[in-house]
């Protein structure tokens, strides 16, 4: 019998003493490897764990020790991070035939081992489907939502555990470390990132060489600073990477400080990450017990530490100069000093802060060439970006595409386009710094990319992407944002606190159908002033939301305010539902379905709605097969 | 020390490298509204009064006057329709808050405002965090900003009456809307916010005339001590007015003993 824990830990290896060591020890861990062995990769990010993903795991691991193999491998359960496909968790896919399931359940365990492991018979109902099909896709690198992806930052999410260094090792992690430590000067480490064109994925899309080459000119301590706040809603490309693939990052941020002459790092992780820092933690211990991290890093005299600060649990605080006044344990305000942190940061000194995606793009840069990583995306926006695909679409998740792509083909072809029989009203990206883009009625498509969302009124942010149904009120939208702000402004600066309470109470009034004529020109009055004259990057981007609604759909504005209608039915006080007798079949389905049985009708007759029950809880409309219940 | 050659509202000027905005249009008598600042405080830059445009590069920049540091030569424009039309934003929006400050009634004046526009959201406090940073200073820790998002605001610790403050004052004097009151009662002194006691402090009784008394501190002195040490809490143990009288009598009998004409006084000179 044969065990296939080819990468088993061994708590006796040794520290890895030298650049070629490091190359020694992977291919020691390679020739372990059994390709034909038998995998069971059970996702185990956040999303599939709240589903049931670890008990997955044990119950794999009780059966497989419960059957006796007679000489044949008995195969490893390997727990990874998040596959991005979290609507479907828990994921399991089976190695080396690539099989796809989801939905796992614990019951649903020794099936998949007495059926699809002892006698490779798939299991039908925990294969994917996509919507509108009755075809199964068996296997993972099919599924368009894959498949039509460029996983490059994202590769070894799902392939490898992120509790376990050597895992990591085999798939080439510290390499480019190794690379950077051995044959580069730290010029040529700058020069190599500066021809990448990689642009900062924290927000504002500063050139990452650029960045690096100013501190590196600064004189004294240097800092190395991971951004792992991560507080716009909805987002989780850094935790994902940061609980799948934490050495990518951590290789990255040494990258970094052998770059700009640093040895202190700082991870700043939002506090409502626990996964995300019990896997750093790990992995950082481990990385240092082999001597990849901490002192004289693979024997090479050069020193990296990093520690983790967990963060004030606050939005704010991913702004930079709160983020250093906040590791500083002081309160995360922003400071208003007209110098950038490259120059004076956390605690005084020059201080290199990227974003988690930044850092995690650095080692394959650095292994495959500025050249190669350009070779992605456009002339302006280079590589490739995370978004986390939410809202009215079929797949959501976490998606990785070549910068400059449509939108439409993210929309479409990754998210499987919009459920329900909606279509499409627009995309909101960059978060409460963002906006939306009307595709595809009064824009037909962009390319992806850091300008052109700017021309559309948004921006790239770092990656949160909602897609918006016909059932969308944009001012609500709007309004949704900011009261986001309301509770996430530091509240210092005038501009920023009065204006978002401004600009709070005018779409309160125009939801509640109080709107006055003028509103929406007070709106933008407020807004631009807010955009110009507040202190840091949150006031100073607080109304884009609001001013991107305006600018697209006004007509929406103008109908809640002049007609007191909401177009989309959202905004309760300004719609009610009829049904439309000449497309009513009197089916009965929305009858059934009412809570507070305001339908009343007979049989294949027309059904009316009394509207002085009506609670406008949508079940009638979502419901109607024939779309005959209408939103006045 | 390198000169940099600014261009002030359409006149050459000269300034030092590293000087802020608001101190050289100070030094050519061009005036720039101010809310937040103190000579004496760094720069919090929250109550955004002071914005002023800055061209350095290409493109004109909205600053704030009272932290921006000239490192360059550049224009710098303090009054253009943007900035004009920023600030009456600002005051109307202040003046929702804080009604009554003839600071703010002032400014509304000068810059044409429709007090109608936004309805009053009577808070009396304008935000503009002078007094928790003279407080810092002082006694670094009784009043500091506390709340969530917009709805931040001037406290103590955990909402309750401070243990820490020394009675000196500063937030009271330094408050640019007058918003903090000071009371001395019943051999205490009280800090007044928002209609509250922020704290109470003990006021020590004068061995000499008897009467309560607390530190009356001027902010001048205050604000020159500041950043230096902090101010020793209140231990002398005859009260200010005493001690100048007993000062007075001291120096008088050292050069008037000789004359004969402090005799009647003799026992309270001697209680100093
Ligand atoms: C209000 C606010 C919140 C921010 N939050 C984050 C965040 O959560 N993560 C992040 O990487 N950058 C965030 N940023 C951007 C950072 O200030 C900074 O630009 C970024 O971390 C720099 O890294 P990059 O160049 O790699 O993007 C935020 C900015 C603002 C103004
Ligand atoms: S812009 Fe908003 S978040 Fe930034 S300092 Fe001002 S109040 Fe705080
Ligand atoms: S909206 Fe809800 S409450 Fe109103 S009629 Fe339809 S099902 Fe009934
Ligand atoms: S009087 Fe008290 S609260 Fe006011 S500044 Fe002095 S110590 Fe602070
Ligand atoms: S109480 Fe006065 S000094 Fe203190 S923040 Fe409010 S307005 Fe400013
Ligand atoms: S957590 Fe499993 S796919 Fe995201
Ligand atoms: S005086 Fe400059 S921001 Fe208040």
């Amino acid at each position: 019998m044969i065990e296939a824990t080819q990468v088993a830990t061994s708590p006796e290896v040794n520290k890895i003493t030298s650049p070629a060591g490091l190359d020694i020890f992977r291919k020691e861990l390679d020739s372990k490897l059994d390709p034909n062995a038998p995998l069971l990769i059970v996702c185990c990010g956040t999303g599939c764990q709240a589903a049931g993903s670890s008990e997955v795991v044990d119950k794999f691991r009780e059966v497989l020790s419960g059957i006796g193999w007679g000489g044949k491998v008995i195969p490893l359960v390997k727990p990874t991070g998040c596959h991005g496909f979290c609507s479907r968790g828990p994921l399991v896919i089976i190695e080396p035939q690539d099989l796809f399931y989801q939905r796992v359940t614990v019951d649903d365990v020794e099936d998949i081992v007495n059926k699809t492991i002892l006698n490779n018979e798939v299991i039908r109902k925990l294969q994917y489907k996509p919507a509108n099909s009755k075809e199964v896709i068996p296997r993972a690198s099919d599924i368009p939502y894959y498949a039509k992806q460029t996983r490059l930052v994202l590769k070894n999410i799902g392939k490898v555990d992120p509790t376990e260094i050597n895992d990591s090792i085999v798939r080439g992690s510290y390499s480019a470390l190794a690379k950077v430590l051995t044959r580069m000067s730290p010029d040529q480490v700058i020069d190599e990132v500066a021809n990448s064109k990689l642009r900062g994925r924290g927000g504002a899309g500063f050139p990452t060489g650029l960045k690096w080459e100013s501190c590196a000119k600064q004189e004294g301590t240097r800092y190395v600073i991971c951004n792992a706040d991560e507080g716009d809603p909805g987002a989780f490309m850094d935790r994902s990477l940061l609980e799948g693939d934490p050495h990518s990052v951590l290789e990255g941020m040494a990258i970094c400080a052998y770059a700009v002459g640093s040895n202190r790092g700082y991870m700043y992780v939002r506090a409502e990450y626990p996964l995300a820092v019990k896997t750093l933690t790990a992995a950082i211990r481990q990385a240092e017990a082999l001597g990849l991290l901490g002192d004289n890093i693979m024997g090479t005299g050069f020193d990296f530490k990093v520690t983790i600060s967990t963060g004030a649990g606050a939005f704010i605080c991913g702004e930079s100069s709160a983020l250093m006044a906040s590791l500083e344990g002081k309160v995360g305000r922003p400071r208003p000093k007209y110098i950038r942190s490259v120059e004076k940061g956390f605690r005084d000194c020059p201080s290199n802060l990227n974003n988690v995606e930044t850092y995690a793009n650095i080692p394959d840069i650095i292994t495959n060439g500025g050249d190669w990583y350009k070779s992605f995306g456009t002339e302006r926006s280079s590589g490739t970006k995370v978004f986390a695909l939410t809202g009215n679409v079929y797949n959501i998740g976490l998606v990785e595409v070549p910068m400059g792509i449509s939108l439409m083909e993210i929309v479409y072809g990754i998210g499987g386009g919009i459920p329900n029989k909606r279509s499409l009203k627009g995309v909101q990206t960059g978060g409460p710094s963002g906006g939306c883009i009307p595709i595809p009625h009064k824009i037909p498509d962009i390319n992806v990319g850091y300008g052109k969302l700017a021309e559309a009124g948004s921006i790239m942010g770092s990656g949160g992407m909602i897609v918006m149904d016909e059932d969308t009120c944009m001012i609500e939208v709007a309004r949704y944002f900011v009261n986001f702000l309301v509770e996430e402004s530091c509240g210092q600066c005038t501009p920023c606190r009065e204006g978002l309470i401004r600009m709070r109470e005018i779409l309160n009034r125009i939801t509640q159908g109080d709107g006055k004529e003028g509103d929406v020109e007070l709106l933008d009055e407020i807004g631009n002033f807010t955009n110009n004259f507040s202190l840091c990057g949150l006031g100073t981007s607080a109304a884009n939301p609001v001013l991107s609604t305006i600018r697209f759909f006004r007509d929406e504005y103008d109908a809640h305010i002049r007609d007191k209608k909401c177009p989309a039915g959202v905004c309760k006080p300004l719609f009610h539902y009829d049904i439309e007798a000449e497309t009513c079949t009197g089916c009965g389905l929305c009858k059934t379905k009412c809570p507070v049985k305001a339908i009343t009708g007979e049989k294949k007759k027309t059904h009316v709605i009394d509207q002085s029950l009506c609670i406008k809880c949508m079940e009638c409309y979502k419901n109607c097969k024939f779309r005959s219940v209408k939103i006045m | 020390m390198k000169v940099l050659n600014i261009v002030l509202n359409g006149k050459a000027v000269t300034a030092k490298m590293g000087q802020t905005i608001l101190e050289l249009a100070r030094e050519h008598n061009v005036f720039i509204p101010t809310l937040c600042d103190s000579p004496a405080l760094e720069a919090a830059a929250m109550c955004r009064l002071c914005t002023v445009q800055v061209i350095e590069g290409k493109w004109p920049k909205f600053v704030t006057a009272c932290n921006f540091p000239l490192r360059r030569d550049a224009e710098v424009v303090t009054d253009s329709p943007e900035v004009r039309h920023g600030r009456k934003l600002i005051i109307e929006l202040l003046m929702a808050r804080c009604p009554t400050s003839p600071e703010l009634q002032r400014l509304a004046v000068d810059y044409g405002c429709d007090l109608e526009r936004f309805a009053p959201l009577n808070d009396d406090c304008v935000v503009c965090g002078l007094c928790t940073r003279a407080c810092e200073a002082v006694t670094g820790r009784t009043l500091s900003l506390a709340g969530r998002g917009v709805a931040i605001h001037v406290d103590t610790a955990f909402q309750k009456a401070s243990e820490y403050c020394i009675g000196c004052g500063a937030c009271v004097q330094i408050c640019p809307v007058n918003k903090i009151a000071m009371e001395d009662v019943d051999g205490e002194r009280r800090i007044i916010l928002h209609g509250k006691i922020a704290s109470r402090v003990k006021l020590p009784q004068c061995t000499s005339c008897g009467k309560h008394f607390g530190p009356v501190i001027d902010l001048q002195q205050v604000m020159e001590r500041m950043g230096e040490h902090k101010i020793p809490p209140p231990n002398a143990s005859v009260c200010p007015e005493c001690s100048r009288r007993n000062l007075a009598i001291k120096l008088g009998k050292r050069y008037f003993e000789q004359y004969g004409v402090f005799e009647d006084e003799e026992g309270q000179a001697n209680a100093g």
